[in-house]
């Protein structure tokens, strides 16, 4: 076998073993798509060609289940979060980024570390107080939870962002007898404006994926759209039909999303881990 | 104001968002684990009682060493696989281009589902009639033609492997790639002008400078299986029996279903400290730069 040809087939091998993952990786995701357009007869069986219906989009959202309310507790939910963590977050990333505090970097270890604090240790105490103060099952009370998920990508994120944004803009308006707060209102904001809102997306991303809050401590009025999956099991088993519609909903918007911050996304989970 | 206040008025808020949030309920995690702490007894979250929670899961409880089991397991099998698979999809993919960029984005999409959905999309694909991975595995592997996954322990806790594995890898390749890409090229180029063949390029070249980048990859995948939860109770609810209980699943099972906050809370610790070693070697690679 030449040189020449050795090179071929193992391109060809890298192809294929790509495709196959693509494969792996997609089908899960396809099968969804295409159980959501099924009619409950077809979804039982393992079919490839059928006729779609747009029906299963309807009944998820009527009685019994609802799934507006749980659409509109999802999106108050993770809104709400994001508009409050982002601006606390960029005062704490900007003052991180361009000062030396007493205790910073132990104040940055704490924020990395509570991150990875299993979400079941801090629910407990939460459902007790919640439970004594009346915010069990209240939009409010999970979007208080929710900060302690999302404060600390938020922080570190956008300290990475203004890390980047270099200072002698800052430095020249200083000179010119701008204030510290004007600079960061009409230099510092502008210019971390794309990071903030990447920020945002992947903080509205993690709250409206966020699953073991909800689950604890909503029953009726705040459940939000991940827990609501659990309506779809029926005395005669999971109704895959509505499940798979209700899942596109879930997951579609996220999506997109995820797309339009893509090239943030590693840095963000990783918090900077990786540079 | 001047910045010598300003600083620290920036921050405060940021901290006592955190403090409230996560440092308080550790805290008061920590009082719980020391009391009686039954949800339907009134006073007996203030009730001290030593070190009984403790060691009523070390010497009476089975079920707590078995989620400490199923946990370690899941923990080793998730995370070798998924480094390992996501290491081999890297090195394909790194070399760019079309279509391997495509292939890149693509990989964005299962890393945006939320893993309760992933769990309900597993169960779906291994549902024993008309699941697309049960007809699959079915034919591939005659003797699984006709078993019920989600029904058999072992395979159960296989299938909660896969979906997490399935969901991780996208994130851990996208990471790898991030990671190759910093390694200078010439440093590979010159081993293969030396004749060094691909593996051994791979061996003594790639994977010694890659090590930093791995290393962050298997802490942060580690902490993530550590902590799982949303997926296995989706797919399995800890069932066939307690086959695939994790320990998350353990403590909240505990603390919600049955009431035992106090005991709950005392596990959920234990759970705290390999969090504790795993994020110190993580903030070690954060800071090693600064």
């Amino acid at each position: 076998m030449t040189g020449k040809q050795k090179k071929q087939i193992t391109r060809a091998l890298q192809t294929a073993l790509i495709l196959i993952a693509i494969i792996i990786m997609l089908v899960p995701i396809l099968w969804i798509f295409m159980a959501a357009f099924k009619s409950h007869v077809d979804v039982y069986q393992l079919k490839l060609f059928f006729t779609p219906t747009f029906e299963n989009f309807g009944l998820v959202f009527d009685a019994p289940y609802y799934l507006g309310e749980k659409l509109v507790n999802s999106t108050i939910v993770a809104f709400v979060t994001v508009v409050l963590a982002v601006p606390i977050a960029t005062m704490a990333a900007y003052s991180f980024s361009r000062f030396r505090l007493r205790g910073e970097t132990a104040m940055l270890v704490i924020i990395l570390a509570t991150q990875f604090v299993p979400a079941v240790v801090i629910i407990l105490p939460f459902f007790v107080m919640f439970r004594d103060v009346g915010l069990l099952d209240t939009r409010l009370g999970l979007i208080l939870v929710n900060l302690a998920i999302v404060m600390p990508f938020a922080i570190w994120m956008i300290k990475g962002f203004i890390d980047g944004i270099p200072l002698d803009t800052e430095e020249a308006a200083m000179v010119d007898g701008s204030s510290r707060v004007q600079v960061i209102r009409n230099i510092v904001l502008p210019m971390a404006a794309p990071g903030l809102l990447t920020a945002g997306i992947f903080c509205f991303i993690i709250a409206w994926n966020e699953f073991l809050f909800a689950l604890i401590l909503t029953n009726k009025d705040a459940v939000t759209l991940p827990i609501g999956l659990a309506l779809f099991k029926a005395e005669e088993g999971d109704l895959w039909n509505l499940l798979s519609a209700a899942g596109i909903i879930i997951m579609l918007p996220m999506f997109v999303l995820a797309l339009i911050i893509r090239k943030y996304f590693v840095q963000g989970m990783t918090m900077g881990a990786v540079r | 104001m001047r910045d010598t206040t300003l600083k620290y008025v920036l921050v405060l808020p940021a901290i006592l968002v955190v403090f409230a949030t996560a440092i308080w309920p550790l805290i008061e995690s920590l009082r719980l684990s020391f009391t009686v702490g039954r949800l339907n007894r009134p006073g007996s979250l203030d009730q001290y009682l030593g070190w009984e929670n403790f060691t009523w899961a070390f010497t009476q409880e089975p079920a707590f060493w078995n989620s400490v089991w199923v946990t370690a397991v899941y923990t080793v099998l998730t995370v070798a696989l998924t480094t390992i698979l996501a290491l081999g999809l890297a090195m394909l993919l790194a070399p760019g281009g079309k279509f391997r960029s495509g292939v890149q984005t693509l990989l964005i999409l299962p890393f945006a589902m939320s893993p309760a959905l992933i769990g309900v999309s597993f169960r779906f694909m291994f549902n024993p009639e008309f699941g697309l991975f049960d007809a699959f595995f079915g034919v591939m592997i005659p003797p699984l033609a006709d078993v019920s996954w989600l029904a058999d322990p072992v395979l159960a806790f296989a299938v909660c492997v896969m979906a997490d594995v399935w969901g991780w890898i996208p994130f851990l390749t996208l990471v790898l790639i991030g990671g190759l890409a910093s390694i200078p090229q010439d440093t590979i180029e010159a081993a293969q002008v030396d004749g060094a063949s691909g593996w051994r390029v791979f061996k003594d070249v790639t994977l010694p400078q890659l090590a930093p980048v791995l290393a962050v990859v298997i802490i942060l995948k580690s902490i993530f299986s550590l902590k799982t939860f949303d997926q296995i109770f989706m797919l399995t609810n800890g069932g066939p029996g307690t086959a695939t209980q994790t320990l998350s699943h353990y403590i909240y099972f505990n603390g919600m279903k049955y009431g035992q906050i106090g005991y709950a809370a005392s596990v959920a610790w234990l759970m705290v400290i390999p969090m504790i070693f795993l994020t110190y070697a993580y903030a070690k690679f954060v800071f090693r730069k600064d």
